[in-house]
């Protein structure tokens, strides 16, 4: 079972309850009489199964929450909610602690051999019976091991996931799918178990973000891997935190697991279609045009400031092409997909060989992201939605198409090289 | 095991119990490395310094060579404590200091279980040497009042030791030493010595080491009359030791150094219940011999001799250690060109080997090291590197015994090359200082900042085939390009292929591989992640550099990629239990069944069609039986080239611990995935787990009848089953390495035969087995205990499986030949040579003979006796089947031409390959390709024969292998025929001629084969002893034949006369030696003398 050691009492709740057909666990601090009114709701909405399904809702809570008085008065018989201890965990800002407790839900729904396990963030946006509906749908009906969402977007939200994470992990891991590193998301009982049991043995060092997608491909490959329309546009709080230190969380985390899979993502070719079901919203708000000119001159000071870091990770001909960029007018300023491709895949290959410090490696990688955060914001600007999606497939396989570069690099690191 | 056993056993540092298949070990001397107290000596604190460089070169498993309290007579492997430190290496708690922080790195843990010998300063022997003869203490050790005792063992360091005894003034008597006099052998006859010895072994296992390199293990038991070495109580220990581990331990891994042929070396592994690993020491000078002639036979050679070992076991291989590159292993010729070819200063030699390190074996040249680290990389087993070599460091001929290779670690150009701060005089040994080896320009610290250095290129490929558990856990195969500077080979491991070709030769080479089988795959070549063309039908045509290699993963072409992947997510089949059979056998199931099947196939051992490339499978028919928890598929396979065939594969599901239990222990067995989203499953072998065979049981004693798909099943009971089977419930076990087909084993009473191959028509084996038995009464076979017929409308019936009783046996008639021929050599070593006769068979053996190979000799005449009776009893006037013909003129005819065709190809493939057989045989293929007129013409005498006698049902693939030695007389087994001919073809009717004839060319190779291994010991008597195997070779087949003659004397089955009898016996041995000599040409050209000598030593 897992390895995650709960306390006496969470065990002791895991014992009393026995079992669950559904495990719907919150990532997070909340209300619990919120949660309560709300899961009731959801078993309304859902209406009664023959025979009815049992539906167990946790959440991160502490005893001196009036967590008895929930306990003893559930309101449907088919629902029970209790609050569990959350294991200590490394990391305390921003996504680990969010990790952290979907490790715990996850830990158990596999202790209560749950049949499907609902992980909700922490805002309760996606704790609707709609969004539990369809994770289930895909776990339940469609065989699915694991269920991402795709949540609305407009064309400037979410460009770290954009640039990095969504085509980083899809051509690494084989799975074209829209948020890796997700709030909301849904596992089969096995798979639930496997991505608890099947991560620390995998990775000696501990990660302390939890790739869903990652797993799956990589533990269990035969799984298929669906995603659910979720209508939530989740705020991700970064107040007070440099980009670099949440590119230096986020995209480090994923460079840490290319090491730990490695002989698992280089035998990976191409990259699979992931279902998606449920309907996205009617209109999706792309916001107010953002203003780059603010990240082209932190392109700019970088590679004032950065040169001779980036000398060390990136090869002749991708300095070459940095030092023309800094060149160009504002409005000519492009940054080409193959080019950001490598650039990203030799910072991956560095942080892997700790060429420098990760930090200081992944700090001077935060002006090359904002120079391409400012070339896709320009270009993006006057597409519609369909041209948008069609122009966000074009660039993930460039990813794909560029994967055997990272291959060769991580296979034979010989500096010398074009 | 029951899980609360399983639980309680206490893990090692790795998770995966087969963690060794894919280590890369590294073999380190602990007072070598770095000296961190500064007192001249390594010690652990300072490889606790040294662990971060490790973990960043990749290696995985360190092996630590003895660090425990010891004289220090033998580098450490004269032990006085077994249970301490060494006080110049550091304390225990600096072990287990060093213990965890390698497994903080991953890094496991090997250490010295040193248990054939201790130091004589050891308190036990101390103990020993006082006590009074008889007493518990004494029999620690090996005494006697005499030298003489198992004098038929060989003295191991002859550079030292006159006798394997030395006196003790102490004792009064002599004791028992196999390496020097002050290594005393530990007395395993005594139950208290193993309890120590387990005792120690818990010690250190407790502490957490991960495995045991077992030193000298040939040696832990003596007996009178045998050489002492690998005896059956040898065996019988380490099986002690290893079920002490098992039962105690999870994780761990126990190493043979068993310095032997493969062969030998096989009984270590046992049945996957001794030893995990072994040495494979003769791969590695051949590996030498390879590169300095440009030529890949020594190699392919040697691997051709590698038997097949159980699926978690695994070879250690090496290219150097801290011994000498040893030189046991090889002919007399070859161990003269290695002293040649790699030790031109007599000082770089001692014992029988060569004291150098791997960069000044291979003058420096940083090609061939890379050459040879790709092949030590690539090749089936687990690579151990010896420290320095990652660096090319260097040796120093000029100190004694095999210290030059043993120098301190060189980490920088510093003083005392960074191993130590101590007054340089004060070292444990000189570092290396000249001007090309020196410490100043080979050091760690300068390569590691050195992009293009050696250590990187090491960490390079270490990082790269630990990406590829293919190379630790895949099956060989080697292509047979014509150039022989190339050595080119397969590994394939689930769904991986890796082609692997390297270049022998200090010039390019060009090479054209034959990879049809794998047409429509891309190579990729692996360092660089480089496409090649695609490979089509087409020889596959490739240009390699100077010792150039490549490696290249096979994978499916890019426009495949996608669906390939697409594909292999649906090959998982959703079922819910273990008889859910609907969704594999019908509908999509079936079509997801037969894309998986060839690939399976390809991985099965008893799978014939591997040379073939596999167009398209086929569900031809199948079967639930077992409470449907079984199912037996027939698989029709087409090929690109050639006939369809058909194969008869057994399918069972399994969920939960026994899922995993097959996924670790034989994953090769695995089809696909099977399970539903919360159930985890693989559908597998049927036959493993034992419920399937005695279900097939129940199916043969009942009489049972089935129905598939398409027709039936049925179980026909022989007679004498009932008695066979006994009233005792027997338990079923799979048997081992077999080639066509798979056995399981009841208890010690019956086994079952699952024919693989399925042809229609009754399977030889059954037949004749069930003639013998019921009809002939014939009792030297295995008895018929019954069989399963499927038969189908419109087809005549085909045999699944034949049911027979166990017989109890010493082995196989080969295998005891080959014991009785060593015994034969030890006994005629000393004696000057024999007379010999040029015949093929002497009349009468000469009283040499008889004097020393009697015993052989009277067993030679009753294996011919039974062979008699076995043509006789084949014969029947009343079976259709079995009633003997006449050849008439027309069949002689035909004979002689197929005969006559035969030879000519043999001799004209003997012809084109001249130019590369070895040296000592040329001269005998000469003499052989000037008389190959006289030679066909011994066919024409065919078709005049006059009476060829009676054509009968016989064996058709007779030789030793395919007797039992059983209570001093044979059983003769299986009546199969060649699987891969015709039906018909093995169920022709021939002359019981061709059954002699076979088994007096297997006394031939019996002959040959054992003297080349004795003389591999002692290579100074092959000339003397070469008489003596040819005078035990003509004595025993003229006793055979003496015997057969007696007993078919009178019947019409063979010729009247003499004269006609010798006639065709001589045409039948001539087509045998020449289909050997084809095969040899093929496989092992270092054989060839044997058809070779076969074929001379025929009249004219």
């Amino acid at each position: 079972m897992a390895e995650i050691e709960f306390t006496e009492e969470t065990k002791q709740q895991v014992e009393r309850i026995g079992s669950a057909d559904i495990v719907v666990g919150v990532a997070g601090s909340m209300a619990p009489e919120d949660l309560r009114l709300r899961a009731e709701r959801i078993i309304e909405d859902l209406g009664s199964g023959v025979p009815p399904l049992r539906f167990v809702f946790a959440w991160p809570g502490s005893g001196a929450e009036p967590v008895a008085s929930l306990l003893d008065r559930p309101a449907h018989a088919s629902l029970t909610v209790f609050p569990f201890t959350p294991p200590a965990h490394p990391g305390s800002e921003f996504w680990a602690p969010v990790s952290a407790n979907q490790r715990a839900i996850l830990a158990l729904a596999a202790s209560l051999s749950a049949r499907a396990c609902i992980v909700i963030g922490s805002d309760l946006g996606a704790l609707n019976a709609h969004a539990i509906q369809l994770f289930a749908y895909a776990i339940l009906d469609r065989q699915c091991g694991l269920a991402m969402p795709v949540y609305p977007a407009g064309k400037y939200d979410g460009l770290v996931n954009i640039g990095i994470l969504s085509p980083l992990s899809r051509a690494l891991y084989g799975r074209r799918i829209r948020y890796p590193l997700a709030f909301d998301f849904a596992t089969s009982g096995a798979m639930s178990a496997r991505l608890v049991r099947g991560e620390p043995s995998a990775n000696h060092h501990g990660n302390p973000l939890l790739w869903p997608v990652t797993l799956a491909a990589t533990q269990s490959p035969q799984d298929p891997v669906g995603q659910v329309h979720i209508d939530v546009r989740h705020q991700i709080s970064t107040e007070g935190l440099e980009l670099s230190a949440v590119l230096g969380q986020v995209v480090g985390s994923l460079f840490q697991d290319l090491e730990t899979f490695a002989p698992q993502w280089q035998r990976i070719r191409g990259s699979q279609l992931a279902p998606v079901w449920g309907n996205a919203p009617a209109e999706e708000r792309d916001g107010d045009p953002i203003d780059t000119r603010s990240m082209l001159d932190s392109f700019l000071l970088g590679s004032k400031n950065l040169d001779e870091v980036w000398r060390l990770v990136l090869p002749p001909n991708t300095m070459l092409e940095l030092r023309r960029l800094t060149r160009v007018a504002p409005e000519q300023f492009r940054i080409a997909d193959e080019l950001w491709a490598g650039i990203v895949y030799d910072f991956a290959l560095a942080y892997h060989l700790r060429t420098i410090s990760r930090v200081h490696l992944l700090g001077a990688l935060t002006p090359l992201y904002l120079g391409w955060a400012a070339s896709y914001a320009r270009e993006v600007a006057t597409l519609t939605r369909a041209a948008l999606e069609q122009r966000q497939e074009q660039f993930a396989r460039a990813w794909e198409e560029k994967k055997p570069y990272l291959l060769s690099r991580w296979r034979w690191p010989d500096r010398f090289n074009p | 095991m029951p899980e609360t056993q399983t639980i309680l056993r206490k893990p090692g540092s790795a998770t995966d119990p087969l963690w060794y298949k894919d280590a890369i070990i590294y073999e380190v001397a602990v007072k070598s490395f770095f000296d961190s107290n500064n007192d001249g000596i390594g010690d652990f604190a300072g490889l606790m310094q040294k662990l971060d460089y490790l973990q960043d070169l990749g290696v995985t498993c360190l092996w630590l060579l003895p660090f425990f309290p010891s004289p220090l007579r033998d580098d450490g492997y004269d032990i006085s404590d077994y249970m301490s430190v060494h006080p110049s290496y550091g304390t225990l708690d600096d072990f287990q200091r060093f213990l965890d922080g390698a497994h903080d790195r991953g890094l496991q843990v090997m250490i010295e279980l040193v248990i054939n010998h201790t130091s004589d300063q050891h308190p036990w022997f101390q103990r020993a040497r006082h006590a009074p003869p008889g007493s518990p203490e004494r029999n620690y050790y090996v005494w006697s009042d005499t030298d003489q005792k198992y004098k038929d063992a060989r003295i191991i360091f002859t550079d030292t030791e006159k006798s394997n005894w030395t006196w003790d003034p102490v004792a009064q008597t002599y004791y028992w030493h196999r390496f020097f006099s002050h290594q005393p052998d530990l007395n395993y006859d005594n139950p208290e010595v193993l309890e120590k010895v387990l005792e120690v072994m818990r010690y250190w296992l407790d502490m957490g080491v991960d495995a045991l390199r077992i030193d000298a293990i040939p040696y832990l038991v003596e007996r009178d009359g045998t050489n002492c070495e690998n005896l059956p109580e040898t065996h019988a220990v380490i099986k002690s030791v290893r079920t002490a581990i098992d039962e105690r331990y999870a994780g761990r891994m126990v190493l043979a150094e068993a310095n032997q042929w493969p062969t030998d070396v096989r009984p270590y592994f046992g049945d996957g219940d001794e030893c995990h690993m072994a040495f494979h020491f003769p791969l590695m000078p051949r590996i030498y011999m390879a590169l300095r002639q440009e030529d890949r036979l020594p190699i392919t050679d040697i691997m051709a001799q590698t038997p097949e070992i159980p699926d978690n076991c695994q070879w250690g291989l090496f290219l150097r250690n801290h011994d000498e590159l040893t030189l046991e292993m090889v002919s007399d010729d070859e161990r003269d060109y290695m002293y040649l070819a790699y030790s031109a200063d007599p000082r770089m030699r001692i014992n029988i080997g060569i004291r150098r390190r791997l960069a000044p074996l291979l003058d420096n040249n940083r090609r061939r090291i890379e050459l040879l680290n790709s092949i030590l990389f690539s090749f089936p087993g687990t690579p151990i590197l010896y420290y320095g070599d990652e660096i090319g460091m260097g040796d120093n001929i000029y100190l004694g015994d095999r210290n030059g290779v043993r120098t301190p670690m060189q980490w920088t150009a510093d003083r005392n090359a960074g191993f130590s701060r101590a007054n340089p005089a004060k070292l444990y040994s000189p570092v290396i200082m000249d001007p090309v080896w020196g410490y100043e320009a080979i050091n760690v610290e300068a390569q590691q900042n050195d992009p293009s250095s050696l250590l990187n290129w090491m960490r390079n490929m270490v990082a790269l085939r630990k990406l590829f558990q293919v190379f630790g856990r895949g099956t060989l195969h080697f292509l047979d390009p014509s150039n022989r500077k190339i050595l080119a080979y397969l590994r394939k491991y689930q769904e991986a292929t890796i082609l692997c070709v390297a270049n022998l030769s200090r010039f390019a080479q060009p090479v054209q591989l034959d990879l049809a089988a794998m047409e429509g795959m891309t190579p990729v070549e692996m360092l660089g992640y480089v496409e090649f063309p695609a490979i089509t039908r087409q020889p596959y045509s490739l240009t390699l550099g100077p010792y150039g290699f490549l490696w290249l993963e096979l994978q499916p072409a890019l426009g495949m990629a996608e669906p390939a992947m697409d594909g292999r997510e649906e090959q998982a089949f959703y079922v819910e239990s273990e008889t859910d059979w609907q969704s594999i056998l019908s509908g999509d199931g079936v079509r997801r069944l037969e894309a998986l099947m060839p690939g399976y196939l390809q991985a099965q051992r008893w799978f014939g069609g591997k040379s073939k490339r596999i167009s398209h499978a086929r569900v031809a028919d199948s079967l639930l039986f077992n409470q449907n928890r079984s199912a037996l598929v027939w698989v029709s396979v087409e090929y690109s080239e050639g006939e369809p065939e058909t194969w008869l594969v057994s399918l069972a599901i399994s969920f939960g611990e026994a899922a995993n239990a097959i996924r670790q222990s034989c994953p090769q067995q695995i089809l696909a995935t099977a399970g539903t989203a919360t159930r985890s499953g693989v559908l597998h072998e049927g036959m493993i787990g034992g419920s399937a065979p005695a279900a097939l049981l129940d199916i043969i004693a009942d009489g049972r009848q089935l129905r598939t798909r398409s027709g039936n099943l049925h179980g026909l009971p022989g007679s004498l089953l009932p008695t066979l089977r006994g009233a005792e419930p027997l338990t079923p076990r799979l048997g081992g390495a077999e080639q066509s087909n798979t056995s399981a084993i009841f208890g010690d009473r019956l086994i079952l035969k699952l024919f693989r191959r399925q042809q229609q028509g009754s399977n030889p084996d059954v037949e004749i087995g069930r003639f013998l038995t019921e009809t002939a009464r014939f009792a030297n076979i295995p008895p018929f205990g019954g069989s399963i017929e499927a038969r189908r409308a419109d087809e005549e019936p085909s045999t699944i499986a034949l049911l027979q009783g166990l017989v109890p046996n010493e082995g196989d008639g080969w295998e005891w030949s080959l014991d009785e021929l060593d015994r034969y050599f030890e006994s005629t070593a000393s004696v000057r040579s024999p007379a010999t006769s040029a015949a093929f068979a002497l009349d009468f053996a000469p009283w040499e003979a008889r004097e020393h190979a009697g015993v052989y000799l009277e067993a030679a005449a009753t294996l011919g006796r039974r062979t008699g009776e076995m043509h006789l009893a084949l014969t029947s006037a009343k079976d259709p089947d079995f009633a003997p013909c006449v050849p008439g003129a027309h069949d002689l005819e035909l004979m002689r031409d197929q005969l006559m065709n035969h030879a000519s190809l043999a001799f004209d493939a003997l012809k084109g390959s001249i130019s590369r057989l070895p040296d000592d045989t040329i001269e005998a293929a000469g003499l052989a390709l000037s008389r190959r007129g006289a030679l066909i013409g011994k066919f024409r005498s065919l078709a005049s024969l006059q009476d060829a006698g009676r054509w009968i049902r016989i064996h058709g693939d007779y030789h030793l292998g395919q007797v039992l030695r059983s209570r001093g007389d044979f059983v003769i087994l299986d009546f199969e025929g060649e699987p891969a001919r015709p039906l018909a073809e093995r169920r022709a009717r021939q002359s019981p001629l061709k059954d002699v004839a076979g088994m007096l060319r297997s006394f031939s190779y019996a002959a040959y084969v054992a003297l080349t291994r004795y003389t591999s010991r002692r290579p100074e008597d092959f000339s003397q002893l070469e008489s003596w195997a040819r005078l035990w070779e003509v004595s025993a087949s003229g006793e055979f034949l003496r015997a057969y003659r007696e007993i078919v004397d009178g019947s019409p089955i063979v010729p009247a006369s003499r004269e006609g009898f010798d006639s065709l016996l001589a045409i039948y041995m001539l087509d045998k030696a020449l289909y050997e000599l084809v095969y040899e040409l093929n496989n092992r050209p270092a054989w060839i003398r044997i058809p070779l000598h076969g074929i001379l030593s025929l009249p004219l």
